[in-house]
C-alpha cells in the first residue's frame, strides 16, 4: 500500500493543525482528519443560538505561544486578539475585589483590604515574572528521559540542574514550593486577605481534580505568569470572534502551506502493520494511508481505541490505562437579554469586561471541591465568567450578550444518577449561585446551554471530560507525560506520533505540543 | 573542654549525646520532663496500667543500634504474629502477617486479586524505597555547594536509582508526588485494604489521602524501614528504648539531667555562648537543640541574633499537627471481632479511603473529625506485665484532631474528643466504654504545651515535599547547621524528619563534632 500523505493528523483542534502546519512548512504532505464538522476541537466558537457565538469549551486566551503566532503568521491569517482586562469578585458581604492591569488602581483595591497585601504583591508580582522565566524555555524542549542512559538525556537533564544552579537561593526555594505546594499554602506566605487568596488559588485548580488546599495546586499559578499577549506577562484576551478564531487561523496558515483539511471526517482506527503506523481507518471503512499518523487525541484514544491494545508494550498498555483523567469543570453558556446588575457593584461598569470571579473564599472554594470528592457536583461552585460581547460586539446581536461560564466542580464519575439527568439541576446550580451575587440574572436570560463532562468526552472526545486531556499533577508533567519513557512524542508504535495537550508541556490554548511534537517528528525523518 | 549542651533528650539528642560523647566531646542533655524520652516513653496512666505516652511503636537505626550496643542497655523488642488488622464496618477484616505467605492466604479468602498483587506491591516498594535509602542515612546534599562527601552519597543515590531499572526508576519519581490514594488503587481493589496501606503516609501529617506528596511520605518510611527494622514493639513500652539510649549516652560519657528546661540559648560575639536553664546561665561551646525549629529559633534563641529573612522562612514553615493521642485503661480486652492473636499489630480503624478522607475534611475547617479515623495498639497482648492479669491498655492516635480550632478551645473539646474515639472504637468493638478504667486525652493543644512540639506537630513539622531533604526545616538551616554559630539542629525538624531512627541525632553529631574539631 502507497503512502498517499506523508502524515495523517488525528484531530482538528488547535494542536493537531499547528502540528499540520509546521509539518507542512517544512515540505511534508499532511492531511487532517476532524470528526466534527467544525474545526478547533475545545477551542472552538459555535453559533448554538441563532445570533450568539460562543466560545463553547475553551474561553480566554494568554498562553497561546508567541514564536507560533510569528511563525505561522497568525494576524495575517485573521487572529486578532483584545485585551480582557481585570478580575472581578463579588462578595457576599456586599463588598468586592477588582484587580485590573492598571498597576496603581489594582495596589489601591488590594490597599483597601489590606495595605500589607498591597505590598506584598507587587514582590508576588515580581517573584512570580522570574520563576515565570525560569521556566519558559523548558515549555518548548523535549523533555529528559531521566531513566535512560544516553549521553543527550543526561545533558539535558544537566542542562536543568545548570538553569535551577544559576537561580538565587531565595528563588531556588521559591521553585521548589512553586512544584510542590498547595496554591493556598504558598499564597498564605504572601498575603492574608482571604478573598485575594481564593480568586488567585482559583487559577491552580482549573481543570484539576484538586482543590486549593491540594498540594501540587501551586505550580498552576505559575502557569497563568507564563502567558504572554504582545509581550506583556501575565494578560489575558479574547480572540475577536472567539476561540475558535485561533484555530482558524492556525488552519487558515496550514492551508495556505498545503495541507489538506477534512472535517466530518471520523478516524475508528489507526493501520497498523509490522509495529509502524501505516495509515487510518475511517468510520465510513475509508483507508488512508500515510508514511506516519499523528494523533492529537488524548492517549485512551488513541491506543485503547484507534489500536489494537495487543500490539502495545504491556507496561506501557498499564501506563495509559492509569493515566489520570478525571474531568472535574463544566461549562454554562448564556445567551442574555441585558447585562448582569450585581448587588456590590451595580450597573455596567468596566468591572463587566474583565472576568467574573465566584471565589468569595478559601473555605468557599475548598467546600466545592469537597463534594466532588464524594462524586457529587458542587451545589456552590466556582464560577469563571467572561462576557466577551462586551469586548467583541460582534459575538451576539445588538444590546445583546453572551456570558461564558466556566464551572467547577464537575466531576465526571457521579456517585447518584447521570450526567444527562442532573444537566439541569447543575446549570440551575450555577445559575443559583451567580443570582445570589446578580439576582437579575434569572430575568435576563434568553438560552442556555449547559455542558457536562460527559458532553465534553462524548462531544470534544475529551475522555472523561479532562479539559487537559488528562491532570496536569506533578506524576503526569514533563518527562512523566503521558506515560514515563514516552514524553518525546514518539510512541511504542514506529511512526505513530502524539501531539495533543496530553504530551508535554500540557493542556491550554498554547500550541506547544503541536509544535514540539512537529519539530520531533521533523527531527526523526530529516532525510 | 567546654560543654556541649543538647537540649532536649528524646530519641534524637540522646543519639546526639551518645555521639558526642563518643567523639571525646562534653554533652549535657537537659531534659525539662521527669525522665527522658520526649515523644517515647512509656507512661502511668492509671495506678498500675503503663503504656505508651504518645507513639505506640518504636525503631532504630540498624546501625545507631548496635552502635550503642542497645540491647546490652535494657532494650528488647517484642514481635507478634500480625503486622496490621483493619477491621471493616460490614464485609470481612483485611489482615496483614508478618508472614507474607500467611498474608496472602488471608487475603486471598477476601479477594483473589489483591492476594496476589500484594506480594508484588511489597517487592515494587522495597525496591523503590530501598534506592532512597542512601538518601536518609546521609545528611542532606546541598545542590550548591557540593562538598565531597555529599558528592560521594550522591553519586551513590543515583547509582541506586540507576539500578533499579526503568520500570522502578519511574515508580520512584511518579509515587513521589502523588496522592497516596492513587498509589494504592493502582494496586489493590479492596477498599478496606487500600486504607490500610495508605494509612502510615498520612498518620501525624496535615494530609489526607488525597493530598499530593503523601506518596513521598509513604516511601520515606518505607526507606526508613530498609535501614532500620519495621517500627516494632518494645517491651516495656517505648519508654524502654529511650531508657536504654540513655543508659548508652551515660555509659559513653554523657551527662543528663531532668526537670531542667532550658529558657533561652545565650549569644555572644554572634556565637552561641551557653543557656539559661532552670532560671541560671550555663556556658557551653555549643548547644545542639533536639526540640523542633520553630521553638528553637522563635522561643529559645533572641530574634536580634537572626536575620530577618530566616526568621520569616522559619515563621512560614508549616508545622500545625492535626492529631490527638488517647490512652485507655481497659479493665478487659476489648470485643474485636478477632483473636487477640490478630490484635497485637497495628489496628486500623478508618474502612476505607473516603471514610479517611472525610474525617480530613474537617481538619480543613479547624473541626475535631466527626468520626475520626484511629490508628491502634493494645501493647498489652504481647506485653501483659504493663497491666493488671486480664487488664489492657489501649493506646490510639486521633485522627484529625487541628491544632487550630476554629472557634474553641482545646481545653472545652477534650471530651468530645474522648467521646468521638469511644463512639468510633465501639464500632469495632461494642461495648469497649464500659471496660474503661481510666483515660488519657492528650490535646493538640497539650502535645505542645507537655510534650513541647511547636503546633502540636508530632514531626517537629510537616512531612510536605518542600520541607524535606535540604529544604528540611528552611534552607538555611537544612544541614544540622544554623545560621547562628555553634547552634545546631538535630530534630525531627532536620534531614530525614519524622519517623524513629536515630539518624538526625547521629548525623547532627557528626557535622557539629567536626566543626568543633573532635
Amino acid at each position: 500500500m502507497a503512502a498517499v500523505y506523508d502524515a495523517i493528523v488525528i484531530g482538528g483542534g488547535h494542536n493537531g493543525l499547528t502540528a499540520a502546519a509546521y509539518l507542512a512548512r517544512a515540505g511534508r504532505t499532511v492531511l487532517v482528519l476532524e470528526r466534527r464538522h467544525v474545526l478547533g476541537g475545545a477551542a472552538v466558537t459555535e453559533e448554538v443560538f441563532k445570533g450568539f457565538h460562543f466560545s463553547v469549551c475553551s474561553y480566554v486566551v494568554s498562553l497561546l505561544r508567541p514564536e507560533i503566532i510569528r511563525e505561522l503568521d497568525l494576524p495575517r491569517h485573521g487572529l486578532e486578539i483584545l485585551p480582557l482586562d481585570g478580575t472581578f469578585t463579588p462578595m457576599p458581604d456586599g463588598n468586592y475585589l477588582w484587580r485590573v492591569n492598571d498597576h496603581a488602581r489594582t495596589r489601591r483595591e488590594i490597599a483597601r483590604h489590606s495595605p500589607v497585601d498591597a505590598e506584598a504583591y507587587e514582590d508576588y508580582g515580581r517573584a512570580m515574572v522570574d520563576m515565570g522565566r525560569f521556566v519558559k524555555p523548558i515549555l518548548t524542549m523535549l523533555p529528559p528521559d531521566p531513566a535512560s542512559l544516553r549521553i543527550d538525556e543526561l545533558r539535558k537533564l544537566l542542562f536543568l540542574a545548570r538553569r535551577f544552579r544559576r537561580l538565587s537561593a531565595e528563588d531556588q526555594y521559591t521553585q521548589v514550593q512553586l512544584l510542590t505546594m498547595s496554591a493556598v499554602d504558598f499564597l498564605d506566605r504572601w498575603f492574608e486577605t482571604d478573598v485575594l487568596k481564593a480568586t488567585m488559588a482559583a487559577s491552580g485548580i482549573i481543570g484539576t481534580f484538586l482543590g486549593v488546599r491540594s498540594p501540587g495546586t501551586a505550580y498552576v499559578l505559575l502557569h497563568h505568569y507564563m502567558g504572554e499577549i504582545d509581550g506583556a506577562f501575565r494578560s489575558w484576551g479574547l480572540p475577536r470572534g472567539g476561540t475558535g478564531a485561533i484555530s482558524n487561523a492556525i488552519a487558515q496558515a496550514a492551508r495556505e502551506a498545503g495541507v489538506e483539511i477534512r472535517t466530518e471526517a471520523a478516524v475508528s482506527g489507526i493501520l497498523v502493520r509490522d509495529h509502524a503506523a501505516r495509515g487510518v481507518v475511517l468510520e465510513n471503512g475509508d483507508e488512508i494511508h500515510a508514511s506516519l499518523v499523528v494523533s492529537s487525541v488524548d492517549p485512551r484514544l488513541t491506543f485503547l481505541k484507534f489500536v489494537d491494545t495487543g500490539m502495545l508494550p504491556r507496561d506501557f498498555a498499564d501506563d495509559v490505562r492509569r493515566y489520570k483523567f478525571r474531568g472535574s469543570s463544566g461549562k454554562v453558556n448564556l445567551a442574555l437579554d441585558a447585562l448582569p446588575d450585581f448587588t456590590c457593584l451595580p450597573g455596567p461598569g468596566p468591572h463587566l469586561r474583565g472576568a467574573i470571579s465566584i471565589s468569595p473564599s478559601v473555605d468557599y472554594m475548598e467546600r466545592a471541591y469537597d463534594a466532588a470528592k464524594y462524586g457529587r457536583f458542587s451545589r456552590r461552585p466556582y464560577i469563571d465568567v467572561v462576557i466577551p460581547s462586551l469586548t467583541d460586539p460582534s459575538v451576539a446581536p445588538p444590546g445583546r450578550h453572551v456570558m461564558s461560564c466556566f464551572v467547577q466542580y464537575a466531576p465526571y464519575h457521579l456517585t447518584e444518577g447521570t450526567w444527562d439527568e442532573k444537566r439541569d439541576e447543575f446549570g440551575d446550580a450555577v445559575v443559583d449561585t451567580l443570582a445570589e451575587h446578580a439576582p437579575n440574572l434569572r430575568r435576563i436570560i434568553l438560552h442556555r446551554q449547559v455542558v457536562t463532562p460527559l458532553d465534553l468526552e462524548r462531544e470534544w472526545g475529551l475522555s472523561e471530560g479532562n479539559i487537559f486531556q488528562g491532570e496536569l499533577t506533578l506524576e503526569q508533567l514533563f518527562f512523566l507525560r503521558p506515560a514515563p519513557g514516552w514524553a518525546q512524542y514518539a510512541t511504542p508504535i514506529r511512526q505513530l506520533y502524539m501531539c495533543g495537550s496530553a504530551t508535554h508541556p500540557g493542556g491550554g490554548v498554547m500550541g506547544a505540543p503541536g509544535r514540539n511534537a512537529a519539530m520531533r517528528i521533523l527531527q526523526d525523518t530529516r532525510s | 573542654m567546654s560543654t556541649v549542651v543538647i537540649i532536649g533528650g528524646g530519641h534524637n539528642g540522646l543519639t546526639a549525646a551518645f555521639y558526642l560523647a563518643t567523639a571525646g566531646l562534653n554533652p549535657l542533655v537537659l531534659e525539662q520532663s521527669d525522665i527522658v524520652g520526649g515523644g517515647a516513653i512509656t507512661t502511668e496512666i492509671h495506678p498500675g496500667f503503663r503504656g505508651p505516652a504518645l507513639t505506640h511503636r518504636a525503631s532504630v537505626r540498624a546501625d545507631i543500634a548496635a552502635d550503642m550496643q542497645l540491647t546490652r542497655h535494657g532494650l528488647a523488642f517484642i514481635d507478634g504474629p500480625v503486622e496490621a488488622f483493619a477491621p471493616a464496618l460490614d464485609g470481612p477484616p483485611v489482615v496483614v502477617y508478618a508472614d507474607e505467605r500467611r498474608t496472602v492466604e488471608a487475603l486471598g479468602r477476601v479477594h483473589a486479586g489483591d492476594a496476589g498483587a500484594f506480594p508484588l506491591y511489597r517487592s515494587a516498594i522495597d525496591a523503590v524505597s530501598g534506592a532512597l535509602a542512601p538518601l536518609v542515612a546521609s545528611p542532606a546534599p546541598d545542590i550548591n555547594h557540593l562538598n565531597p562527601h555529599d558528592l560521594w552519597h550522591l553519586l551513590l543515590a543515583a547509582r541506586r536509582f540507576r539500578a533499579l531499572g526503568r520500570r522502578d526508576a519511574y515508580r520512584l519519581l511518579r509515587w513521589g508526588p502523588m496522592p497516596v490514594a492513587d498509589l494504592v488503587s493502582e494496586w489493590f481493589a479492596s477498599d478496606a485494604l487500600r486504607a490500610l496501606v495508605a494509612a502510615p503516609a498520612i498518620s501525624g501529617t496535615m494530609f489526607g489521602p488525597r493530598s499530593a506528596g503523601s506518596g513521598l511520605v509513604l516511601l520515606l518510611r518505607e526507606a526508613g524501614a530498609r535501614l532500620a527494622e519495621r517500627p516494632r514493639q518494645v517491651r516495656g513500652g517505648p519508654g524502654a528504648l529511650t531508657a536504654a539510649m540513655a543508659a548508652a549516652a551515660r555509659a559513653a560519657g554523657a551527662e543528663i539531667q531532668t526537670g531542667v528546661r532550658v529558657e533561652r540559648v545565650l549569644v555572644a560575639g554572634g556565637r552561641v555562648a551557653g543557656v539559661v536553664a532552670g532560671g541560671r546561665e550555663m556556658t557551653a561551646g555549643a548547644v545542639v537543640s533536639a526540640v523542633d525549629p520553630k521553638t528553637t529559633f522563635l522561643r529559645l534563641v533572641e530574634p536580634e541574633h537572626l536575620a530577618p529573612d530566616f526568621l520569616a522562612r522559619i515563621r512560614n514553615y508549616r508545622a500545625a499537627g492535626a492529631i490527638a493521642k488517647v490512652n485507655l485503661a481497659l479493665s478487659a480486652l476489648p470485643a474485636f471481632a478477632a483473636p487477640s492473636e490478630v490484635l497485637s499489630g497495628r489496628i486500623h480503624l478508618g474502612p476505607g479511603l473516603d471514610y479517611l478522607e472525610r474525617a480530613f475534611d474537617h481538619a480543613k475547617y479547624g473541626e475535631l473529625s466527626g468520626e475520626p479515623w484511629l490508628d491502634v495498639a493494645i501493647p498489652t497482648i504481647l506485653d501483659p506485665g504493663l497491666a493488671p492479669e486480664g487488664a489492657h491498655v489501649l493506646s490510639a492516635y486521633v485522627h484529625y484532631a487541628p491544632y487550630r480550632l476554629r472557634g474553641g478551645e482545646w481545653a472545652a473539646e477534650k471530651r468530645p474528643l474522648l467521646d468521638r474515639c469511644l463512639a468510633t472504637l465501639d464500632r469495632f468493638a461494642p461495648g469497649i466504654a464500659r471496660l474503661v478504667v481510666a483515660a488519657d486525652v492528650i490535646t493538640p493543644a497539650e502535645l505542645e504545651t507537655r510534650h513541647l512540639f511547636h503546633g502540636g506537630h508530632i514531626f517537629h513539622g510537616e512531612l510536605a515535599l518542600d520541607q524535606l531533604f535540604s529544604l528540611r526545616p528552611v534552607p538555611g538551616a537544612g544541614r544540622y547547621r544554623s545560621p547562628l554559630g555553634g547552634l545546631y539542629l538535630c530534630g525531627a525538624g532536620t534531614h530525614p524528619g519524622g519517623f524513629m531512627s536515630g539518624g538526625s541525632g547521629r548525623m547532627a553529631a557528626r557535622e557539629a563534632a567536626k566543626d568543633l574539631g573532635a
